[in-house]
């Protein structure tokens, strides 16, 4: 059998002797590229750099924790811009404007983010972005062009239930902000495999709106989006692409 | 639903960060600042530098909380890849010195022989440090030279004094070894 080759003629074996190197994030220049351009045309390479990466980083989740020196929860919230325990409103206050700065690009819609490297996202397909992305560790699905909430919210303008089968399993949580029109919901349904699913909300007056559609993969999968504001948000529910009911969820 | 915030889910943790909810921002960050802290001083070695990696860390989950996909992995698996990107690019820009070869030696000792300084002990942990154990010593310093300390195969090489085609088959080798270790099943090859 021949071993194939992308058109650049890296075989899948000269592939093979770098594999490891892209994986853990230690290929560089040239061969970097090639590699990433042989992966754009090649799926059981994509497969060997997956399972060599998880193998990456199941080492460093070897790696020991360590309690940070007294403070650094302060600190790091302080940076962030939000309350820490026992913080008064005002110096919230000043902090929240330090907040005002942080980009609502940092969540560009329908595009996946990553560390910038645009003359690789030039070069390759989104396949081969989707693989480099996953390689460089940040993952990310986009979002439908959505920004966060840029005020802080508190505990209780949030709102979280599990979603449940008819047969009364839980198979996911829908998680939605009050004040704020923003929703997150993470599905896990064993048995279903790589289908899309669709996200509803349902108002006080009964009615459900599709907030988005999502893929699962073997069943498991995550949505995260504004929500057009329409008032109260009393349930969620999770059907599939025609329209069955999966699960459904009752909020308060 | 008045869910103490250490009760509820890491995803559901990050979300709250992620939309600057400030209780779950305080439960996420007591939940994961030992692991964040834990990766940044074991590449850094140096605390103050360790600390400011960290808070980068938390400062870059919170303003990527939407882009974490639950099916690449967990929070904590993400958290970690976020906090040792940073410190790998600390660690280049602050120094170009040869890797003291002292502290490879006492990281792989710790990682490969210690189990119960991990809080969570599974199945995959044990495997993998046995694993590790196995490896030839060679191939593990290298996988550790690579693999947490962000070294290239020419960086490796030159520690080592080797080839740099020597230090790639034993980055190669030694990380099939532990991906076979995690995937006894695996059926293809390259």
């Amino acid at each position: 059998m021949t071993e194939p080759t992308d058109s650049s003629g890296m075989s899948c074996d000269e592939f093979a002797q770098m594999a490891a190197e892209l994986a853990l994030g230690v290929l560089t220049g040239r061969e970097r590229a090639a590699a990433l351009a042989h992966l754009d045309g090649c799926e059981s390479c994509r497969e060997l750099v997956r399972e060599l990466t998880m193998t990456g980083e199941e080492l460093l989740a070897l790696l020991p924790s360590r309690e940070p020196p007294a403070g650094f929860e302060t600190r790091v919230l302080e940076r962030i811009g939000l309350p820490a325990p026992g913080q008064s409103r005002s110096s919230h206050q000043r902090s929240a404007d330090r907040r005002a700065d942080r980009p609502a690009a940092g969540r560009p819609p329908a595009r996946p983010a990553g560390r910038p490297r645009s003359r690789m996202r030039t070069a390759l397909s989104a396949a081969a972005v989707a693989v480099a992305l996953f390689v460089a560790g940040l993952g990310g699905w986009g979002l439908r062009g959505a920004t966060g909430p840029s005020a802080p919210v508190t505990a209780s303008a949030l709102s979280t239930a599990a979603l449940v089968t008819a047969a009364h399993q839980t198979v996911g949580m829908v998680t939605v902000y009050k004040h704020t029109p923003w929703m997150y919901m993470s599905v896990n349904l064993d048995g279903l495999g790589n289908v899309t699913v669709k996200c509803q909300l349902e108002n006080a007056a009964g009615q459900f709106t599709t907030i988005g559609k999502f893929r699962l993969t073997d069943g498991y999968g995550t949505w995260a989006s504004a929500y057009p504001s329409q008032g109260a948000v009393i349930g969620a529910r999770l059907l599939s692409a025609n329209d069955t009911v999966l699960a459904t969820a009752t909020l308060r | 639903m008045a869910t103490p915030a250490e009760r509820l889910p890491d995803e559901t943790l990050l979300a709250g960060l992620g939309a600057g909810d400030a209780e779950l921002s305080v439960a996420f960050v007591r939940r994961f600042q030992g692991v964040v802290f834990g990766v940044a001083v074991t590449v850094l070695h140096d605390r103050n530098l360790a600390e400011d990696v960290a808070q980068q860390a938390f400062e870059r989950a919170w303003k990527h909380a939407q882009m974490f996909d639950g099916r690449q992995g967990t929070v904590r698996g993400w958290l970690t890849r976020i906090t040792h990107n940073l410190a790998i690019d600390t660690l280049r820009v602050r120094t170009s010195a040869p890797m003291d070869p002292g502290d490879l030696a006492t990281l792989l000792t710790e990682i490969a022989d210690s189990p119960e300084r991990v809080a969570v002990a599974n199945d995959s942990a044990a495997g993998l440090r046995f694993a590790l154990r196995r490896l030839p010593r060679e191939q593990a310093r290298a996988v550790t030279m690579a693999g947490i300390y962000g070294m290239t195969a020419r960086q490796v090489a030159d520690a080592e004094g080797v080839p740099v085609g020597t230090a790639k088959t034993r980055i190669r080798y030694g990380l099939q070894k532990l991906r076979a270790a995690l995937l006894p099943e695996d059926a293809g090859d390259d």
